[in-house]
């Protein structure tokens, strides 16, 4: 059994990455490019009088050492820590994006994969769809509703608080969906919304409101196309395994 | 909608659970790996992916 839940997700993760990454492509990769040159700019002409603190690099030119290799002197412009890998630009920056979105649909397809096979459910296009919405909602649209996806360049609270709220409300939410969906008692249901809605009375980290060179429309385009391309990039999981679960088992019905 | 339950015996329910906890294991690996990763190589290999995707980046 779990060999085929692995091949079927390989399969889901594979064509959920080909389509994603076409996506990522045409509609957002254009955008962080382009975020990154106001970004660079800001870092590498500070002729604005703007106080020091918030030109935060966060970017800085690609290099993301800064909060690895300890306080550095902010007027040093780099070039003093050796440069950390990054992939080249044009085909390697794509590559290692197609790579990424590979290991990151196969790694939600295993997901999804073991939570239909967890919640008793047989694999087929339609639940496998009806559980990638599930999952869309839990990691994509309720964390976004706090943290709007965000172009580099934007200002931001720490990395660890909004991860530590990322992955609480993807959590809260997964399992409020399946105390409403799947548990359907009256208590579970009342439960279930509760735990929908905590983690954003918690409130998501404070994003600050500091003005950007960045023009607010790339943003606003950006969050949209992100949401949009995560929606499909879940339906194509969940279409694909529940297609590739029957396709595995055909093989094999004995072990079904 | 009708929901197709699995026939489970005793040992089918052993091995589904292992079959879960072994994919759930992988799964939140690989996630992790993509998504959250602090590994600045891997984060600069999986940037734009994070950022399409919506993971906390930076």
């Amino acid at each position: 059994m779990i060999i085929r839940l692995v091949s079927a997700a390989l399969v889901a993760g594979f064509l959920a990455a080909v389509v994603g990454t076409g996506l990522q492509f045409a509609l957002t990769s254009p955008l962080i490019i382009a975020a990154e040159r106001y970004e660079t700019q800001a870092s590498a002409a500070p002729l604005l009088p703007i106080p020091a603190s918030l030109i935060v690099r966060v970017h800085g030119g690609h290099d993301h050492g800064t909060q690895n290799n300890g306080p550095r002197d902010p007027s040093v412009a780099g070039g003093e820590v050796a440069p950390v890998w990054e992939p080249g630009p044009g085909l390697p920056r794509m590559a290692f994006t197609a790579l990424a979105t590979l290991v990151g649909g196969v790694g939600y397809a295993l997901l999804l994969g073991a939570v239909l096979l967890a919640c008793n459910r047989e694999p087929s296009p339609e639940s496998g769809l009806r559980f990638a919405i599930g999952g869309f909602l839990a990691v994509a649209l309720a964390p976004a509703l706090g943290l709007a996806p965000e172009l580099p360049g934007m200002e931001a609270a720490p990395l660890a608080d909004r991860q530590f709220w990322w992955v609480m409300t993807a959590l809260a939410t997964a399992m409020g969906l399946y105390l409403i969906a799947i548990r359907r008692a009256p208590v579970s249901i009342a439960g279930g919304i509760v735990l929908l809605v905590a983690p954003h009375l918690a409130g998501a980290p404070e994003t600050s409101h500091a003005a950007s060179n960045l023009p607010a429309a790339y943003a606003a385009q950006f969050a949209a196309r992100s949401l949009g391309i995560a929606f499909v990039f879940w339906a194509v999981i969940g279409l694909a395994y529940g297609w590739a679960w029957g396709l595995f088992g055909r093989n094999r019905p004995t072990h079904a | 909608m009708s929901t197709n339950t699995l026939v489970l015996t005793g040992t089918r329910t052993n091995e589904r659970l292992g079959a879960v906890l072994v994919a759930a294991f992988l799964g939140l690996g690989l996630v992790f790996m993509a998504g959250f990763a602090p590994a600045m190589a891997l984060h600069n290999a999986a940037h734009d992916f994070r950022h399409s995707q919506n993971f906390p980046c930076h």
